[in-house]
């Protein structure tokens, strides 16, 4: 019973109670809360924390019979060569540019999406636009890929209208200047009804005497979407803002979609550095310790995103992650 | 009381072990603990069997799971491994994912006993082999086949300091017969109703024949130029036109080296490189090639080609791959009362600028058998004495031909075929057992032999690689230097599919984007590898 309570108001006994008690007692105090906390620990320990010690491997010359914690060191030198690498820096340049753009194209989708579909709130369309919309999430990108590729061949649907307009038939996924659009309206179309979801949920969340008063007192869509809506979203946009931000460079930079749609003639504008790794370890056989490198590079990267959007949503007055 | 009980069992089961291991003891001068834990013979009795011992060899080959469960329906499959005593373990890889399972085995030590890949030239082959991760051939005059196959020049020249880390499948016995892995077939019927009367002979001749059946579109179905099954095989074609020495198989490190202006130089950087790369272009511009290039499949390839969508096609394989990709699968179907030879042809090399016919020049293999280090002697010898036997008269004929007197006779010399069915389907696992060891695919071409199932296909190979060898010569060039290894050549690829891609769909003209291409490879050491070889090959006296 006394647990009970206390789990209501976990602040306050926290406070009062820290001082005088020794960890092992606190811990005895809520045995439960920590049991049920132990298999998430031991899940993080066994699979994303023990994997670490293979980081080192960015400082090491991989030799197959003496394995990552057998080889030797040789401290930065496969930093100094990443540096020299000029297919690296394509891809890293190519890694931010199409984050950052997916960033902006497909961001403020689903917010809009959710905006539109809670206007059709009372309507049967909502749950047929959803699920139209949401399905594609589920399709894998090995099969969407077959899709968009017939769509954009060349008697494909897409050439059928250029020429049907006097156009020279020409496939997008072999263009440097469309392939990244490409993959950015190919990225909208598949995320933007599943992404939508929580913010049709937060909107769910406001309470719709609001929009009901305001609505009595004269205030026009426009209004109510601005003084009622966007307020009731902001904290989720601010969470998952920072939440897409530390998963930029690889989320961002989706490397199932890149890899099933991309072929050697635009390579120069869509290599990332995760097709990079996955190309150069196995099919040319590059060194696993340089590759990890290039892999550690990433991480630091996006662990500065990550912090960067977190400040900039304190700054916002939202609550942040941590 | 139990107590008393317990003591008196445990006394009793180490009586019973001390007993049994002194009566084994008496052997323990012969005998040998093999480090896998199976028991050797003792000396005698390996002069009456030397396989008497059963073994279990784990073996890691594309789809190894089905291959291996085929051997229980195989009578000839079950009766070699039988003999040498073995049985095998699957540690299935598929096509897709081969290279980089094998790659992670052998970072986390679980390569299996043997396995197959194709990766000589490639830094982490010399890793393998520099590293101890596989296991070096013993010596091989105990196997008088396995070493008569190591005399073939390209063979032999894998050897490192004196050794032998792996056994290649060799395809051909020449390097003549590499024109049949990389073929160009074109749709005879349709360019004969676009016109055409005489099959091309010339490049202009080629691209005549292919301009008249995009722009007549016979069937009306939007017909394309020239296909191909993977952008891989690019190289293998456009190269041929005044540059052949530089088709490679499209693994990146199987360059090979010509001498131009005193020095020698990968042949994808010749001068010849300019004119071939500008007739390949020309052909994209004039819409003689698949503008959907770039992304093709093989299967959406082949079924293209005989629906007739696409006019030429590229492909791997020659005509083994004609019968059983093209024929078996699609043609008889779609066309049961059309003979495919009637309709199809085989591009024959065509004369280039240079007046020659050149075509592909690959390796004589492709893949190869390694052998993890985990592997002991006698494991090894099971092994070699397995492989001996595949690659001897006697292991050949029973994998290919069946069984004498059932599946074929011999008259005035010749192997007469008696049983009418697939071989393939009454023996599904000799291929696969015939395969592990070589393809030695020039078998195949022979009218006697029944893996081109298609007869009127078999003759057309038969002929086809005949005039082949009385038509055309294979250029000069050392594949020595294309083993050769330095430090920047371990690590240097020439991915020359790739930038062929690039150029033919690139908007710039030819040679500024060749010229962007070269500086590219420069960036990445290409002139340090010249300068590396030449001064190797120096050393070595290769001139």
């Amino acid at each position: 019973m006394a647990d009970s309570v206390t789990a209501r108001t976990p602040k306050r006994s926290l406070k009062t109670r820290a001082p005088k008690q020794s960890l092992g007692k606190r811990i005895l105090q809520y045995k439960y809360f920590y049991l049920m906390v132990l298999p998430v620990l031991i899940w993080y320990a066994l699979f994303s924390y023990a994997p670490m010690y293979g980081v080192t491997l960015a400082f090491k010359s991989f030799d197959y019979s003496k394995g990552i914690l057998g080889s030797p060191w040789i401290g930065l030198e496969n930093f100094q060569t990443l540096l020299t690498d000029p297919d690296f820096r394509r891809a890293f340049w190519n890694t931010v540019i199409i984050s950052l753009m997916k960033l902006i194209t497909h961001f403020p989708m689903p917010i809009i999406l959710a905006i539109v579909l809670y206007e059709f709130s009372r309507t049967k369309m909502k749950r047929f636009f959803q699920t139209i919309l949401t399905f594609p999430h589920f399709i894998s990108w090995v099969v969407l890929s077959g899709i968009i590729i017939n769509i954009l061949s060349k008697d494909g649907i897409y050439n059928q209208i250029i020429m049907l307009f006097g156009g020279d038939p020409n496939s997008p996924l072999v263009d440097e200047s469309a392939f990244r659009p490409v993959l950015y309206i190919t990225h909208v179309w598949r995320e933007i009804g599943w992404d939508s979801i929580i913010y049709l949920a937060a909107l769910a969340g406001i309470n719709p005497e609001l929009f009901e008063a305001a609505e009595v007192d004269g205030a026009n869509r426009f209004r109510r979407l601005l003084n009622i809506a966007w307020p009731g979203l902001k904290s989720t946009v601010a969470v998952l803002l920072i939440l897409q931000v530390g998963q930029l460079l690889t989320q961002g930079s989706s490397f199932e979609q890149i890899f099933n749609l991309y072929s050697s003639p635009v390579y120069s504008v869509a290599d990332t550095i995760d097709t990079y790794i996955y190309r150069t370890s196995f099919t040319i056989g590059g060194d696993f310790g340089y590759m990890t490198a290039v892999g550690v590079v990433k991480s630091i990267i996006s662990l500065i995103l990550l912090w960067a959007a977190n400040s900039f949503a304190k700054k916002m007055g939202e609550e942040g992650l941590y | 009381m139990l107590r008393k009980k317990m003591m008196t069992l445990a006394l009793c089961i180490t009586l019973l072990a001390s007993v049994l291991t002194a009566c084994g003891g008496g052997n323990n001068d012969k005998g040998q603990t093999a480090s896998n834990g199976e028991v050797s013979p003792d000396s005698s009795n390996s002069t009456d069997n030397p396989y008497k011992d059963p073994m279990t060899i784990s073996l890691g080959f594309w789809d190894a799971d089905a291959e291996i469960a085929n051997i229980e329906k195989d009578p000839i499959a079950k009766q070699v491994l039988e003999k040498f005593n073995i049985t095998l373990k699957p540690v299935n890889m598929t096509w897709d994912d081969y290279t980089q399972k094998i790659q992670m085995w052998a970072a986390s030590g679980q390569l299996p006993d043997i396995f197959a890949i194709d990766a000589v030239g490639t830094q982490y082959q010399r890793k393998w082999v520099e590293q101890g991760v596989v296991k070096a051939l013993p010596d091989l005059s105990k196997y008088p086949n396995l070493a008569k196959y190591f005399e073939s020049p390209d063979i032999k020249g894998l050897g490192v300091d004196g050794k032998y880390y792996t056994v290649p499948r060799r395809m051909f016995p020449s390097v003549d017969w590499s024109a049949l892995d990389r073929m160009v077939f074109y749709r005879w019927d349709l360019a004969q109703k676009a016109g055409i009367t005489k099959e091309p002979e010339t490049w202009e001749e080629f691209e005549a024949m292919l301009d008249a059946i995009v722009k007549s579109d016979p069937e009306g179905k939007h017909i394309t130029g020239l296909t191909t099954t993977t952008t891989k095989m690019l190289g293998g074609f456009f190269w041929l036109y005044g540059n052949p020495v530089a088709t490679s198989d499209g693994s990146g490190s199987d360059f090979k080296w010509i001498k131009e202006d005193g020095k020698f130089i990968p042949a994808v950087f010749s001068k010849k490189a300019l004119p071939a790369l500008q007739n390949m272009k020309n052909m994209y511009e004039k819409g003689l090639i698949d503008p959907d290039i770039a992304l093709v499949k093989p299967a959406e390839s082949y079924d293209n080609f005989v629906a007739g969508k696409a006019a030429a096609l590229l492909s791997g394989g020659g005509f083994i791959n004609l019968n059983s990709d093209m024929y078996e699968k699609r043609w008889k179907t779609a066309y049961p009362d059309k003979d495919i030879m009637e309709s199809v042809k085989a591009l024959k090399p065509l004369i280039g600028p240079d007046g020659e016919r050149s075509h592909a020049i690959f390796k004589t293999y492709w893949s190869e058998s390694y052998f993890s280090n985990k592997v002991d002697d006698k494991k090894m010898d099971r092994i070699m004495a397995l492989y001996d036997y595949v690659l001897s008269p006697e292991g050949k004929d029973l994998l290919t031909y069946g069984i004498e007197g059932v599946d074929y006779k011999i008259e005035n010399g010749q192997k007469v075929v008696i049983e009418k069915g697939s071989l393939n389907e009454k023996y599904p696992a000799s291929r696969f057992l015939k395969n592990l060891v070589a393809y030695e695919t020039s078998d195949s071409y022979n009218m006697d032999n029944p893996t081109i199932a298609n007869e009127g296909i078999r003759k057309e190979a038969v002929d086809y690689i005949d005039w082949i060898q009385n038509n055309t010569k294979v250029p000069e060039y050392d594949i020595r230097l294309t083993y050769l290894s330095t430090p920047t050549k371990d690590k240097f690829t020439v991915l020359d599919h790739d930038d062929l891609l690039k150029i033919m769909l690139s908007k710039e003209p030819v040679e500024s984007y060749w010229n962007n291409i070269v500086n590219d490879y420069k960036a990445k050491g290409l002139d340090k590898m010249i300068e590396e070889v030449n001064a190797k090959a120096k050393e070595q006296g290769i001139e």
